[in-house]
């Protein structure tokens, strides 16, 4: 493993601070600092921004505590940090980084950082690095036991989330409605034990495990399914009876990339997968693109995804009311000139949010459609953002009974932009 | 500044130092990064002939099994012209590793700086969403065949057949 040291170039990091790579990355020391608050809208001065600060984050994710702080969770310049703001985004504090991996670090597309915060002030934050030069990666957590502890939120070292030695990738995590962790992600380990044997298998497995600690320990890790694509990100909600729903891109015969969802029992395993759609996208390869989920309090379930099939092109919504064993026929989103894609969903209640990008070859537009009736019935659809450089991917974020958009624009910095009650 | 900046740097001054006004077969090998002009530029060096980019990505597992092939048919056809695209944010010595062992060290190649966006992509393609494989068997008349995914060769060896008997 290389060590090296570098002067962070991100304008809230004080100097002297030594970075590594790999795992030497508790940077509590910075969160005892209290350096100038970031402005809102900090603006990156190059094309290619190169520091580890939130200006040059090109992945960010938002979550709320119960204090009504907002954290947010950023990758930039090779590095994952987190900070706070007590004031709904307009600044930061606290500038944490808690790992710090140059170009291993996993930047792709489709990846983002994950970060969940439970009432009790647990943080679990999770990324993917890359571990080998064949680019097999492994995910990466690190826990603070309390964001609001006087001297900082002390994320820990960060760890392998599994001891198997594949690669994995993407995950995602969330605290259920009775504070148990439940985190999934992408694993290697069947595709690996395939080879082997002789055998060749397309993308990987889904995995997951369930924690009862917060993420300082976690259950066995479970696969779930065998056929899933590789390189799309997966997306996760829990339903009314508190078990996870998990929508991912599958791999069904022979090259159809399509969608699937997984509930859960009340065991809390996995029930088998239930397509959502057969779009028939027949493609040996990597999509980069990977749908959302969203359940409303009624149980219907909601998922929205980006397919080329011959079936149909473009962005697409369905429901199911069934507990997913049949979905309704995919509703066109959006502009399909306009390449609609990345959606995310947001449900509260028995309201429903669906926010999505567009690109119209001068400006990167986020788009929104609500419906407050679990999807019977929907808005027109609106501008919600808009931006003429690069954006990163759209998350609707809940607090309290407001919806908002979290955004992070090369242009304009990060926002939080409330949206309308419907 | 880190290793990576250093190399970019030095690999875009090289880059400018040759040049696209440089015969096509001077660009063949070293990868270089792709900056904002560098594929306009291979289109017009590329002006009415048939020109085949293919793009693929480090950290995409079907494009690196694919690999190797584009090298096997590289051989078989050491006259089309080739151009490939490495489309994921991946250090330059780790892509060119990589075509070298895809007997593909010989052939232009580029490698975009960091991730690629909307605006990005557009100037490469502007009907690519981001999936990888991806290859594009643009045409003399500048008609463009779009291969997504793994490229089955045989089709590739067809169109290539179809432009020397229209060219002719």
């Amino acid at each position: 493993m290389t060590t090296h040291i570098s002067k962070p170039t991100g304008f809230l990091a004080p100097a002297g601070f030594v970075l590594c790579m790999g795992l030497c990355l508790n940077m509590t020391v910075l969160a005892q600092s209290e350096p100038a608050p970031m402005q809102h809208h900090a603006q990156a001065d190059s094309k290619h921004c190169t520091g580890t600060g939130l200006e040059c984050a090109t992945a960010v994710t938002p979550a709320f505590d119960a204090h009504n702080n907002l954290w947010l969770a950023w990758v930039a310049g090779g590095a994952v940090s987190v900070a706070h703001s007590i004031n709904l985004g307009r600044s930061f504090k606290g500038v944490t980084i808690v790992g710090s991996y140059g170009e291993l670090m996993d930047s792709g597309a489709d990846a983002k950082p994950q970060l969940a915060i439970d009432a009790r002030g647990h943080a679990v934050l999770a990324y993917g690095v890359f571990k080998d030069k064949a680019y097999n990666a492994e995910v990466l957590i690190s826990t603070s036991a309390s964001i609001w502890a006087k001297d900082g939120p002390a994320f820990t070292v960060p760890r392998s989330l599994s001891v198997d030695p594949a690669s994995q990738r993407f995950p995602t995590l969330a605290f259920n409605p009775d504070g148990r962790l439940f985190v999934t992600w992408l694993d290697k380990r069947t595709v690996a034990l395939a080879r082997q044997n002789g055998q060749t298998q397309a993308g990987a497995a889904l995995a997951y495990a369930w924690s009862d600690d917060a993420g300082k320990t976690f259950l066995a890790d479970t696969i779930a399914e065998d056929h899933t694509c590789e390189c799309c990100r997966l997306a996760l909600a829990f339903d009314p009876e508190r078990q996870p729903v998990i929508a991912y891109r599958a791999i069904f015969p022979e090259h159809e990339r399509d969608h699937a969802v997984i509930r859960f029992g009340e065991s809390g395993r996995a029930l088998p997968a239930q397509r959502v759609a057969e779009d028939h996208w027949d493609i040996d390869g990597c999509p980069h693109h990977g749908p959302s989920v969203a359940v409303t309090t009624d149980g219907t379930i909601h998922a929205a995804w980006f397919t080329e099939g011959s079936a149909r092109q473009g962005l697409f919504y369905a429901r199911s009311t069934d507990h997913g064993q049949r979905f309704s026929g995919p509703k066109a989103i959006g502009n399909m000139a306009q390449r609609p894609g990345r959606a995310t969903l947001l449900a509260s209640g028995d309201s429903i949010r669906l926010a999505w990008k567009e690109f119209d070859g001068k400006r990167v537009l986020i788009k929104e459609q609500h419906s407050t009736d679990a999807g019977q019935h929907w808005s027109n659809e609106r501008i919600i953002g808009e931006t003429h450089h690069a954006a990163d991917h759209p998350v609707l974020i809940a607090h309290g009974r407001e919806a908002y958009l979290s955004w992070m624009t090369h242009d304009e910095g990060y926002q939080l932009i409330k949206l309308q009650t419907p | 500044m880190n290793t990576r900046s250093l190399i970019r740097i030095w690999s875009l001054s090289l880059g400018i130092l040759l040049g696209a006004a440089l015969p096509a077969s001077a660009h063949a090998g070293s990868t270089r990064l792709l900056d904002t002009g560098s594929f306009a530029q291979v289109r017009t060096r590329y002006a009415h002939k048939p020109l085949i980019v293919h793009i693929w990505g480090l950290t995409c597992g079907p494009c690196l099994e694919e690999l190797p092939r584009w090298g096997e048919f590289k051989k078989q056809y050491p006259d089309m012209n080739l151009v490939l695209i490495q489309a994921d944010d991946a250090p330059l010595d780790a892509v060119r590793s990589a075509l070298e062992h895809a007997a593909l060290g010989g052939v232009e190649s580029w490698s975009v700086p960091s991730e690629l966006d909307e605006f990005s992509r557009a100037r490469i393609d502007p009907s690519w969403s981001g999936e990888m494989p991806r290859t594009l068997l643009i045409a003399a008349d500048g008609a463009v065949t779009t291969v997504r995914g793994v490229a089955d060769p045989a089709r590739i060896a067809r169109w290539l057949t179809l432009q020397s008997v229209n060219t002719k």
